[in-house]
């Protein structure tokens, strides 16, 4: 009986590859397997990631942007930042590349059932954001969670990501979307502000929702206390980590905090969890 | 079911084994220095080292090793895996405590939801004779952490050096295999009194003070105390003590090569490195030797222990012997301890 | 005793707060070994010891502390890689006290361990002997005859440019003129000279404790570690492995003080000391300069003179 070997990259091809941002730093991929079978056995839930390859360059690991329901797209957003994340951003359409996955633990979707749903997330860290909220406002899932409410902010307008859907859910009456931005300019009509002052004002109720929190250790930093002043307690704040990672399957050592992996045991976990775990940093 | 090899059979005795297995060997590098390395000649077979200074992990785990090939045939990237190992091997003159840490690295590749293979794969095909410690060194301290210089477990055959001969047990299916091989003959019963005596007095001499029981827990308490910043100072930050260690199992992956034709590799990495944990964005989540080395610690004293029951250590000594500015884990360990000497907090350093 | 006297000192530097810590030798637990140790109280300085196996090079330990007032233990080989890391402006020569030790040479314990048969379980010095004791031997040894090549060779072992020194200068002669292994390799052929590397070098793990016992060897990105350029890959082929050594052996090019770290911390015993000692010996012919012996000087390779040689430009 032959194991299957978990090292060994999917072969896949990038369908359309655009810039998202005016800075130039973050450009969407959207993937398709080469063989129909490893698209057909793909199935991941919001939260979790892969870790892509470019032969040569090396892997790295991305979380999923693209929804179980979005038709079996696969979408990733890729800060460039190295030598991998750099080979990503010219890669040309039509072009290979390897997918590992889906890795990781994802959001606790069960928990959120029955729910509201308060979504903050900044920056690029938006990713796995957007593959969560997409999922619930699909209509064979919206009746799963009440309300759902996002606050997305980013340094400046141009640094937005998925401004199109971030658009189409301004528009719907099933989602409050917040949208701000620490410095507006000329064309910028919405909100701004930093995030943890947006999420002070709107002061949502903590009574039965669940906090997922992503974006850089700076906006977690100030935005943390704010939950907690809203009367959230640690089990309902859940938040995606980021740490270097190679193998993403729990075998390299390199990701864990305590005796729990990142890759394996996370990228998700709640704050309960991680008060518990020893702090590294 | 145990047997005789003379010593003069040993090394036909060997040439019969190559006949159908790769067998693996401590070889002589240079005076003092051996390795495991496949042996094409009887005769390569280095047995004068307790142990050699790269442990029997590199045999199921090597320093460097290609995970795979990749090619660009017809505008398709060809992967070819490179786990199998065609021939069955034989893992001859590991000792006791570097067996038993492969045992504890194959908790964390053969588990889970993801197996790796390439370890999988030389494990399932290799025989481990084992060889015991007739002289364990005054840094030994396998018993310690549960082991011992004549523990048999993880060894299919072990072998017990009388002087002019080796008494060989079998322990598994695959050992008592060995059983039809002419080269072995019956043991008498002097053989057996001499082994029985040669494994009490080496037990005897292995250190099994050094307070190893209760380390978890001791620990989870410790994990802001000022020891840390004491314990690494004089810590130089090489990789000595993770890649001489038996237990210690990190590893790192590169491609090697250009877009077209390559391979990707794995090699041995040390979390005592900066470069470890060090992110793209230049944010290291642990920024300094102190961070690093109680990761260390604490990773095989309580991160491990957590969860799968047991210490990511075997007592060897290796980190003892070649740490170049003489860092030794017992103390450490004894400073965890109410064993330890009143004034710790002025011994600058472990 | 010079044991005695650098414990008075360190007491009084802790004492009057001259110095925020010193950094000096103890005994641990393996015979033929110290320590490290990093004294921060004057009743911590009872621990500090001096003999023939102090063997590392504590100035590696100034680049962590460049932000403190360090009092160190130098031998003669320690103060010269000081002299040189001052002269490249690692820190101020104001903030380091050096409590210099003209140095009877330091024995080599793998030699010693060679010698004898069975574990040593003890060992003591006294004068020009050493007494050694295992499980089933007893037995004396000349301290003379077990020496570590580095410290045959070395010239100046009393520390130069230090704030005091525990002891009357000692002679500045080597025991011997030159390496053997130097000697040996200068009568090989360049074929046999490149087996002689290669062979020695295929051991190598990439551990990196050469680099890491260096004191000179302080670069934030090691070129072994850059992947933006990569310039060798991070496994064991031979060819990387050659490469390393012989660019770390061009990098100590006139900066190396020939103290042997390298070569003591290594744990598969790679000859190294002969690379850098050829290489600072033609330094010393063509520039006329040795490393860590005048705090004016210039080092020959980081400095362009309107009269340097010209005559390798053909």
């Amino acid at each position: 009986m032959k194991v299957k070997n978990p090292y060994l990259p999917i072969p896949a091809v990038v369908k359309r590859a655009y810039i998202e941002t005016t800075d130039h730093m973050l450009r969407t991929l959207e993937l398709k397997f080469l063989k129909e079978e490893d698209a057909q056995a793909f199935h991941f839930i919001p939260g979790q990631f892969c870790e892509l390859s470019i032969f040569g360059k090396g892997e790295a690991p991305f979380g999923i942007a693209s929804s179980p329901t979005e038709d079996g797209r696969l979408t990733f957003t890729i800060n460039k930042a190295g030598v991998v994340t750099t080979a990503l951003h010219h890669i040309e359409e039509g072009s290979e590349i390897g997918i590992r996955g889906p890795l990781g633990n994802g959001y606790p979707m069960e928990l959120f059932k029955g729910k509201n749903l308060l979504v903050i997330g900044g920056g690029f860290a938006f990713t796995t954001l957007r593959s969560l909220i997409t999922y619930f406002l699909h209509p064979a899932n919206r009746s799963q969670v009440n309300q759902i409410t996002v606050i997305y902010g980013a340094r400046m307008p141009g640094l937005l990501l998925y401004k199109e859907e971030l658009n189409s859910w301004q528009k719907r009456e099933d989602i409050h979307l917040v949208v701000t931005v620490d410095w507006g300019d000329k064309d910028w009509k919405g909100k701004v502000g930093l995030v943890p002052n947006v999420l002070e004002e709107l002061a949502p109720s903590s009574e039965n929702t669940i906090a997922v929190i992503c974006g850089p250790p700076m906006m977690i930093k100030f935005t943390l206390p704010k939950l907690v002043a809203l009367q959230f307690p640690d089990e309902r704040i859940y938040t995606s980590l980021e740490r270097r990672m190679k193998c993403g399957i729990g075998k390299c050592g390199r990701c864990n905090i305590g005796h729990l992996y990142v890759c394996k045991d996370g990228p998700v976990f709640n704050y309960a969890q991680l008060k518990n775990l020893p702090r590294d940093d | 079911m145990k047997w005789k090899l003379e010593k003069k059979d040993f090394q036909k005795f060997l040439q019969g084994l190559m006949e159908d297995y790769d067998l693996f060997a401590p070889v002589k590098l240079t005076e003092g220095v051996s390795e495991f390395k496949k042996i094409n000649q009887p005769e390569e077979v280095y047995l004068n080292q307790l142990f050699t200074q790269k442990p029997a992990k590199e045999v199921f785990f090597p320093q460097s090793e290609v995970m795979f090939h990749y090619e660009k045939r017809g505008g398709q990237t060809q992967t070819i895996s490179l786990e199998e190992i065609e021939r069955e091997r034989i893992l001859l003159g590991a000792k006791p405590c570097e067996i038993k840490a492969i045992s504890i690295i194959e908790k964390v590749f053969m588990s889970g939801e993801s197996i790796d293979v390439y370890f999988l794969e030389k494990r399932r095909k290799t025989i481990i004779m084992g060889l015991a410690c007739n002289h364990p060194l005054s840094t030994c301290f396998c018993t310690s952490t549960g082991g011992s210089p004549f523990l048999r477990e993880g060894s299919d055959l072990f072998l017990i050096d009388l002087g002019e001969s080796f008494l060989m047990e079998g322990i598994t299916g695959k050992g008592l295999s060995f059983q039809e091989n002419k080269f072995l003959k019956e043991p008498s019963e002097e053989d057996l009194n001499t082994a029985q005596l040669i494994e009490s007095k080496a037990f005897q001499k292995v250190d099994s003070s050094v307070p190893v029981e209760g380390i978890e827990k001791r620990l989870d308490l410790m994990m802001e105390s000022t020891f840390w910043n004491r314990v690494h100072e004089k810590c130089v930050g090489c990789r000595i003590c993770t890649y001489l260690c038996p237990t210690c199992h990190c590893f790192d992956m590169v491609d090697e090569g250009g877009p077209q034709r390559g391979q990707r590799v794995r090699n041995w990495d040390s979390c005592l490195s900066p470069l470890y944990s060090l992110e793209t964005s230049g944010h290291n989540p642990r920024p300094t030797g102190r961070e690093r080395t109680r990761q260390r610690i604490m990773h095989k004293f309580n991160y491990y222990p957590k969860i799968y029951g047991q210490v990511a250590c075997v007592g060897c000594g290796r980190c003892i012997l070649y740490c170049p500015v003489h860092f030794d884990i017992r103390k450490a360990i004894l400073w965890t301890s109410p064993k330890r000497p009143k004034k710790y907090e002025e011994r600058s350093s472990s | 005793m010079i044991q005695e006297k650098i414990r008075e000192i360190a007491k009084d530097l802790l004492r009057t707060k001259k110095v925020d810590l010193v950094i000096g030798f103890g005994e641990w637990t393996l015979p033929l070994r110290t320590t490290p140790l990093f004294i921060r109280t004057p009743e911590g300085a009872d621990h500090l010891v001096w003999n023939s196996f102090c063997e590392n090079n504590l100035a590696v330990y100034l680049h962590k502390f460049n932000q403190f007032k360090v009092g160190v233990v130098v031998k003669g080989c320690d103060a010269r890689s000081i002299v040189a890391l001052t002269l490249e402006k690692r820190f101020k020569r104001d903030q380091l006290f050096l409590i210099g030790v003209p140095c009877q040479r330091m024995v080599d314990r793998r030699k010693v361990k060679r010698a004898v048969q069975g574990e040593i379980l003890h060992a003591f010095e006294e004068g020009d002997q050493i007494f050694l004791e295992g499980e089933e031997f007893k037995t004396t040894l000349r301290r003379d005859q077990f020496f570590y090549s580095s410290c045959q060779t070395c010239i100046h072992r009393t520390p130069l440019h230090t704030d005091v020194l525990m002891g009357d200068p000692v002679e500045e002669s080597p025991l011997t003129e030159i390496l053997p292994e130097v000697k040996a390799f200068e009568e090989k052929s360049p074929e046999g000279r490149w087996d002689y590397f290669k062979k020695e070098v295929s051991r190598c793990i990439r551990c990196y404790a050469c680099r890491e016992v260096c004191p000179m060897c302080y670069c934030e990105e090691c070129f072994v570690d850059s992947s933006n350029p990569k310039w060798i890959e991070r496994g064991q082929l031979p060819s990387d492995l050659m490469f390393y050594h012989i660019v770390r052996a061009y990098h100590q090019t006139g900066r190396c003080s020939g103290c042997g770290a390298c070569e003591r911390a290594c744990p598969m015993e790679i000859r190294l000391t002969y690379l850098t000692q050829k290489l600072n010996q033609e330094v010393k012919d063509l520039f006329n300069f040795e490393t860590g012996i005048d705090l004016e000087a210039s080092p020959p390779l980081s400095t362009f003179r309107m009269d340097d040689h010209q005559d390798f430009i053909k």
